[in-house]
């Protein structure tokens, strides 16, 4: 059989590619953004936050162009379920965009204040997995590919018990003399860190969405959680299932 | 069977002479709902639709095989009267073919025919039926008109006035818009809507979206090409709610079908 209505596929194909690309650019500036809060650089900061307006222009450009297939095309099945997922997926990465960005303006908030080691340690790990979950992502996103996808979950696991383990270090520190200030805004770039993997998640389910169909369902039960050691390195599971 | 179903076929397949023009159909039509047949040319879509009211005896050298109940009843059975079947399974055409008569007497012609002689209940079924078919405020003042001087979408209600005074069951319609404008078409389809209460409906459409729009159920017919012979015989390859077709649908075959991506 040839294949018919080729343009249109390859504008489908493009607002793929067009996403993919965009979360490449978030996904590069997580590394950036935990060096600017590591070594309180304002001036890297500036860029990030300024260039934050760039990903947003992508992501309407993306989705006018998602919503000009849709009007024209009327694509349905499995097409119809790309357009679909692409429109929400743009909306996490864009989200994402904006968390680096708050990454940055948290550094500039804590400017000059002197990181325990330990914070220091987890920020940076916070940095290498949500960039991981990212990466992830988006070799999802470019392929289709639910397998990719479906590890995500498990990725945000360690994510999320690395958020636990800087919050829990920051409260034990509290008999020493932690600012109040630099406490709040460490626990906003925690938080931050978090919710970036979330979004990173959120595309692997629209992703899992576009090759199966199947809506993600929120109301499953959690998944189970991952413990740490002192210096935040994942403990092998106890509960695990033979 | 259940008691919803208004047809089921279980390998049904229909010849003309030698050539078998499709082959092991099994579909349950359900009651009160819409069904699509959609498929490319030749796929036999049209060939099952005229199974349903045995439009294909007419066809010079057309043989039925497998089975084609109604309610249970076997149509093909020898104690089955066609003209009984046609009067409870009304077609629509895809070209509207309106009696050279008037549009009352095309509206009345199969009530006079099943023996309704009296003047006022013969006005009263005229007029219930085009209003049915909502070509009541169109054409009431002036009924002694020619039908084939109506507009062509107006024809084509006026032949599903014509298919309903009978009071049928089902409607078995064969591509009735596609010599329609959009607008006629549209009138034509919320005329299905609003006709699915009071009867069971069956459309073969080229027209994907229109299927969409209209039906509960899609069935997917498609051909396969038989290597000794070279010709084509249509098979159903997918048979399902008509969201789930055109949403999600279980055959690789409908989903390039219904996307458009081969031919």
């Amino acid at each position: 059989m040839d294949e018919l209505r080729r343009s249109y596929h390859h504008e489908l194909d493009k607002a793929r590619a067009d996403l993919a690309v965009l979360a490449a650019k978030v996904a590069e500036l997580i590394p950036q953004a935990t060096q600017v809060l590591l070594d309180g650089d304002l001036v890297r900061a500036e860029a990030i936050i300024s260039g934050d307006a760039d990903i947003d222009a992508s992501a309407v450009e993306i989705e006018e162009h998602c919503i000009e297939i849709l009007a024209l095309q009327a694509p349905v099945a499995g097409e119809l379920r790309q357009v679909l997922a692409l429109m929400k997926m743009i909306a996490e990465v864009e989200r994402s965009g904006d968390l680096v960005a708050n990454l940055c303006k948290a550094a500039r908030r804590m400017y000059g204040h002197e990181l325990d080691p330990r914070i220091r340690g987890i920020i940076a790990r916070m940095g290498q997995q949500a960039q991981a979950l990212y990466a992830t992502a988006i070799e999802a996103i470019q392929s289709n590919d639910a397998s990719k996808a479906a590890a995500l979950d498990d990725m945000d696991a360690y994510l999320d018990a690395l958020q636990k383990q800087f919050i829990a270090i920051m409260i034990e520190s509290k008999n020493g003399d932690v600012d109040l200030q630099l406490a709040v805004q460490l626990a906003m770039v925690a938080r931050f860190y978090e919710r970036i993997g979330d979004h990173a998640v959120n595309v692997g389910e629209r992703v899992m969405y576009t090759v199966t169909g199947k809506v993600p369902d929120h109301s499953k039960p959690k998944r189970p959680k991952v413990q740490l050691d002192e210096a935040g390195n994942p403990l092998p599971s106890a509960t695990q299932e033979p | 069977m259940t008691d919803d179903n208004v047809f089921t076929t279980r390998e049904l397949e229909v010849y003309y002479g030698a050539f078998r023009a499709v082959r092991e159909v099994n579909l349950d039509i359900r009651r009160g709902e819409i069904t699509a047949f959609i498929g490319p040319s030749g796929c036999g879509k049209s060939t099952v639709l005229r199974c349903f009211n045995r439009m294909n005896d007419l066809i010079p050298g057309a043989k039925v095989g497998g089975k084609v109940e109604y309610h249970g009843i076997d149509l093909y059975d020898e104690q089955v009267n066609a003209v009984e079947v046609r009067r409870r399974i009304g077609m629509v055409f895809q070209k509207a073919n309106p009696f050279p008569k008037s549009i009352y007497d095309n509206v009345a012609y199969g009530p006079r025919l099943a023996g309704v002689k009296k003047r006022d209940e013969l006005d009263q079924v005229v007029e219930s039926a085009l209003r049915g078919a909502a070509l009541w405020d169109d054409v009431k003042d002036r009924l002694k008109e020619s039908g084939l001087g109506l507009s062509g979408g107006q024809q084509q209600r006026l032949c599903i006035a014509r298919a309903t005074a009978v009071e049928p069951e089902v409607l078995l319609m064969d591509e009735p818009c596609s010599a329609l404008d959009p607008i006629a078409t549209a009138r034509i389809e919320d005329l299905m809507q609003e006709m699915k209460d009071r009867y069971t409906i069956i459309i073969v459409t080229h027209n994907m979206q229109q299927a969409a729009r209209v039906s509960d159920r899609t069935a997917f017919f498609s051909t396969e090409v038989n290597p000794e012979s070279d010709r084509r015989t249509g098979v159903l390859v997918e048979y399902d709610l008509t969201k789930k077709m055109f949403s999600n649908p279980g055959d690789e075959r409908t989903e390039a079908y219904v996307t458009g991506r081969f031919g």
